[in-house]
């Protein structure tokens, strides 16, 4: 059986094409009836309304108390559907962290459920700063650690500025999403050339997520959720700063206190938490469960940054990919079939 | 069958059957999941210990000795805090491992595989050795030097309160840190860990902060030879200012308890404790090692029933922290794992040419902050009455003196330390005044131990103050050399760059002292610090000279980290006259301390084209003396101060001798081994004059009238002179 690093995807992997990715692959009717009544409860539109809306909305499905349950809900779904794997750890990108606790078990899938809905609900009623994408490797993927610490350096200028807030928010690859007030995003974006005709991208319904700006959220998450939710996980995870928690070692406590804590507040680096799992778990495969498709370039820079199994480029990515799948993305349907 | 594959076979047996070997229950302090987060270490260790040699069997690994047997240490990495810089023996992957723990991020498995792999990218050494050691984790590498890695540990504990007084810009232990120290039962009789033990009961005999934790790792046997029962227990049960504890490292919850009180007593009192702690050694010292060669069956089947790892899965069980069940799968999973990852760490670049090798021999350079030197007034009080004379001659002892005053004036990160440096100001006065002008914790007097004042030294340095070590006489050096050569010279090197212990060691040597002494106050051979890589040895011939090389070799130290030793030739601390009776022709006035002398630069002393004379320290002397006689007899020779014996300086020697019709190398050291051999080298290679030498004997010094006969004279440089323009 090949062995599995499974990763959670973060906010934005809910898009047009996932809308009705839970009537399609949900596996466990009564979990997703209980999300509902949670939500319901909530005075929230249910997951399944959203779900099966006629039309995808920006406004209505990327908030942050609607995106939240949705992503966290299809990721689950996925990880509930794996067959023929061995998951070996669980980790996540950004919001992905707490799905990555509901996969490894530390939360039970309605304590996970209860945590990803506050934090997004949390995070939209607050909605402080925004954040913006832009890359430091070109379209070949090819490492350029100088123009990260250009870049960097720039954050860090524009942050010095009177009435300026700008950040490290995700090392996502081979792309930094930065965070920031709007006056530290806009002068970012005018400071950088536009790239790959996308980039700089400010991202729709997002927050100032992993940054200080956050300290509220934080304050409020933790008023909100009880550390009792969380338990030992049964599978190892790794975190946005690339540390492993192991199950019957993990402190439940401190586990609290990171995801509502330093989780919220401070730079997440997704690129790390990658590295960890290619060189402390070596799997077969690296899992990226649904929604969405994005994630797996962000999973295949970071193995590239990581120089593991002499990976260099995008060509050298795709090579072995035609050659001998390293990455599974189970929202490309031809993928997924290898997974469940 | 290999005995590391039996124990294996035992673990899975033994866990699947629930044949647990007898202990006693779970108790004490340790947390249930802290516990099994030991467990997890020491099945990591485990692993790595099973994979390494299968990777040597494999042709792909370089290093088999294993630290099971050990795993008990995680249990103190554990009790410790991770900012407590540790000093490792070389069995203590589960201690790293467990600390590794302790920092988020850390690849643990990861990293030891690309040492076993002696990988370019193994994050410690870059593939010079298998260490255990990391920055990150505050564990400097220890190569397998037996025991030498002590005395610095009593010298990184003593920083700690230096630091307190006057913390250095590149400190790196917090106030409250204490600094532990590891090693086997066997190595605990060496004199050099015997050295640390009485300087650390020394220093808090006399109440002295020493946050020091020795851990005596007791698996009872040195490669065959066995430790005499309780013998460690015995010598180390009761010794003066060292307090001890035993613990049973086969018993997670009683090493963590009483490595918990220890460190307790340890940080609270500031005081050194001795951990005495019982492990056993499976599978033999490494693996070429049969231990059935030299152990009955029997004998090594008893201890493989006590597995620290079937008692560890036996507490957990017990206290109810993991089931047996759970414990067998980890164990199994760790060693799926390992052997995945090993898979791809093998495929990382290795070294390959004399340049990668050498990369990290000589350390990268640090950032110092400027400063604008002390004030006027300042200085003004330092030096008092002495300020009145600083325009007059002097002669070299008194330049030294005040050169050292404006250097730790400038920089508060210099300490001194050394016999009789403090109160008696040194052998032949040139230290002075300085513990009245900078105190005695700056002007450190030591015990009667040369391995402990490089010790100190070496263990300061790495916290971030910059040493200036004294060595009494050239010949007291030879008994603590390996702290040069094994330990202070290598950091830079098995930690590429990452740890450093810059410094400048004073030594007082050479040979002319008229009658007093004889070899031991006399030594005339420096080969012992010339061919160690990287080391720098300066030799000044005067005064000024003395003062502005001075300047530059604490420079060194300070920015470019680099080990530096001053040898001060002793014979001309007071010289004065160099031609006749109260000429003065050999004092000199005190140089401005912007004055330098950079490394590499000789000195040259007239431009005489007949010949050049080549040498260094007395030569110097002497040969300013021949210089003029030869000039009697029509024979034009230049001087030429090498000034630095290592690394040569060979572009400005080249350039030196230039239009010199011939060469004579004047070394007051011995024929064999001499610098001279360098020198006609390197002249032979590069220049087509005649060349001669002239040297000390193959012998040791005399005391009483002979005291010279064996050296260089200027009679003997004028002839041998004269001899080369027949």
């Amino acid at each position: 059986m090949k062995t599995a690093v499974v990763i959670c995807p973060g906010r934005g992997t809910y898009t047009k094409t996932e809308l009705g990715v839970l009537s399609r692959h949900f596996p466990d009717a009564g979990l997703l009836a209980a999300f509902d009544a949670r939500r319901a409860a909530l005075g929230q539109e249910t997951l399944t309304a959203l779900d099966s809306a006629s039309s995808y909305s920006v406004s209505r499905h990327t908030r942050g108390d609607n995106a939240s349950g949705l992503i966290y809900a299809a990721t689950l779904g996925d990880f509930l559907s794996l067959k023929g794997v061995q998951v070996v750890a669980v980790t996540g990108n950004s919001m992905g962290w707490y799905s990555a606790l509901a996969c490894a078990g530390a939360l039970t899938p309605h304590n996970g459920f209860e945590v990803v809905n506050t934090m997004g609900t949390l995070m939209q009623s607050h909605m402080i700063g925004g954040q913006v994408l832009y890359p430091f490797v070109d379209e070949e993927w090819l490492p350029n650690p100088r123009r990260r610490v250009e870049l960097l350096d720039l954050v860090a200028q524009i942050g010095a500025r009177a009435g300026h807030v700008l950040g490290l928010s995700i090392d996502l690859g081979g792309m930094l999403v930065l965070a920031g007030n709007e006056a530290g995003l806009a002068a970012f974006e005018a400071a950088v050339p536009p790239v790959q005709g996308r980039f700089p991208m400010r991202l729709a319904n997002h927050a100032g997520f992993h940054t200080g700006l956050q300290a509220p959220v934080a304050a409020a998450g933790r008023a909100a959720l009880s550390p009792a939710l969380f338990g030992q996980p049964n599978l190892p995870l790794i975190d946005g700063r690339g540390a492993i928690w192991w199950p019957y070692a993990t402190d439940t406590a401190a586990l609290w206190d990171y995801t509502l804590g330093h989780q919220v507040t401070e730079p997440y680096d997704f690129t790390r938490a990658i590295r960890t799992a290619a060189r402390e778990f070596a799997p077969d495969l690296f899992i990226v469960t649904g929604p969405g498709t994005t994630l797996g370039g962000a999973v295949a820079q970071s193995l590239i940054l990581s120089e593991w199994k002499g990976l260099a480029s995008k060509a050298d990515f795709q090579t072995r990919q035609a050659a001998d799948p390293l990455l599974v993305s189970m929202g490309m349907a031809d993928q997924r079939g290898l997974v469940v | 069958m290999d005995r590391a594959d039996i124990v294996h076979e035992n673990f899975l047996r033994r866990v699947a059957g629930r044949d647990f070997p007898a202990g006693r229950a779970p108790a004490g302090p340790l947390a249930a999941t802290d516990a099994v987060a030991i467990y997890r270490a020491a099945c990591l260790s485990r692993a790595l210990d099973r994979t390494s040699r299968a990777m040597q069997r494999a042709g792909q690994g370089f290093y088999t000795i294993g630290s099971s047997g050990h795993e008990g240490m995680a249990a103190v990495a554990a009790a410790l805090r991770p900012s407590d810089m540790a000093f490792l023996h070389y069995r203590d992957a589960a201690f790293q491992i467990a600390r590794g723990g302790q920092f988020p991020g850390q690849t643990m498995a990861w990293d030891m595989l690309l040492s076993f792999a002696a990988s370019a990218e193994d994050p410690i050494s870059g593939g010079r050795h298998k260490v255990l050691g990391s920055r990150a984790l505050m564990i400097p590498p220890q190569t397998s030097t037996i025991a030498s890695h002590l005395p610095k540990a009593v010298g990184a504990a003593y920083s700690i309160g230096a630091a307190r007084r006057h913390r250095p810009e590149h400190a790196i232990l917090p106030d409250d840190a204490l600094v532990m120290c590891s090693f086997g039962d066997a190595s605990a009789n060496h004199s050099t860990a015997q050295g640390a033990f009485n300087t650390a009961q020394w220093t808090s005999y006399q109440a002295v902060p020493l946050p020091l934790l020795f851990v005596c790792e007791d698996n009872g046997i040195g490669i065959s030879t066995k430790t005499p029962k309780g013998w460690i227990a015995a010598t180390f049960g009761a010794r003066a200012g060292m307090k001890y504890f035993a613990a049973d490292g086969l018993d997670i919850y009683d090493a963590y308890k009483v490595a918990l009180e220890a460190a307790d007593y340890v940080r609270t009192r500031r005081k050194p404790a001795f951990l005495h702690l019982r492990t056993i050694r499976l599978y033999g010292h490494a693996g070429a090692d049969v231990p059935t060669t030299y152990l009955s069956r029997d004998e090594v089947e008893a201890e493989e029933a006590h597995d620290p790892l079937l008692h560890a899965v036996r507490l957990l069980d017990s206290a109810g922290a993991l089931p047996a069940d759970q414990a067998l799968a980890i164990y199994t999973d760790t060693n799926a794992r390992i052997s995945r990852i090993a898979a791809e760490a093998v495929t990382r670049p290795r070294l390959k040419t004399a340049k990668d090798v050498m990369a990290s021999l000589i350390p990268p350079a640090r950032p110092c902050k400027p400063s604008n030197g002390p004030t006027p007034e300042a200085r003004a009080a330092a030096f008092g009455a002495d300020l009145k004379q600083i325009d007059d001659l002097q002669p070299m002892s008194r330049i030294l003196n005040w050169a050292l005053t404006d250097l730790m004036l400038a920089h508060p990160d210099i300490v001194m330390m050394g016999e009789d440096v403090g109160r008696k100001g040194g052998v032949y006065g040139v230290t002075q005044k300085l513990s009245a002008r900078f105190g005695p914790d700056r002007m450190i007097d030591t015990l009667l131990d040369e391995q402990s004042i490089l010790g100190l030294a070496i263990g300061m340095a790495q916290n971030g103050f910059t040493p200036m070590p004294e060595i009494q006489f050239l010949a007291y050096l030879h008994n603590a050399e390996d702290q040069i050569r094994g330990e202070a010279a290598t950091l830079p090197f098995f930690s590429n760059g990452q740890f450093t212990n810059p410094m400048v060691l004073r030594i007082a040597g050479l040979g002319y002292q008229k009658g007093f002494g004889g070899h031991f106050h006399n030594d005339n051979s420096v080969a012992v610090i010339r061919d160690i890589p990287g080391v720098i040895l300066a030799v000044p011939s005067n005064g000024a000279d003395a003062a502005k090389m001075l300047r530059e070799c604490v420079r060194l130290a300070r920015e470019e980290q680099r080990v530096v030793v001053f040898l001060e030739p002793i014979a001309l601390y007071p010289m004065r006259d160099l031609h006749a009776d109260k000429d003065g022709g050999w004092m000199t006035r005190y140089p401005d301390p912007s004055e330098v002398i950079p490394l590499g630069q000789v000195g040259v002393q007239g431009d005489g084209t007949d010949l050049a004379i080549v040498t260094f320290g007395n030569g110097t002397y002497l040969s300013r003396q021949a210089q003029a006689r030869l000039a009697e007899q029509g024979v034009q020779a230049r001087v030429i101060d090498t000034r630095w014996l290592s690394p040569l300086p060979k572009d400005a020697l080249t350039v030196a001798v230039q239009g010199a019709k011939r060469i004579l190398i004047v070394d007051e050291t011995r024929h064999s081994g001499g610098v001279a051999e360098a020198l006609m080298a390197h002249f032979h290679e590069v220049s087509g004059v005649p060349l001669a030498r002239i040297t000390a004997t193959d012998s040791f010094i005399a005391t009483g009238p002979a005291y010279a006969a064996t050296m260089p004279s200027a009679d003997s440089i004028t002839t041998a002179a004269l001899e080369m323009m027949k």
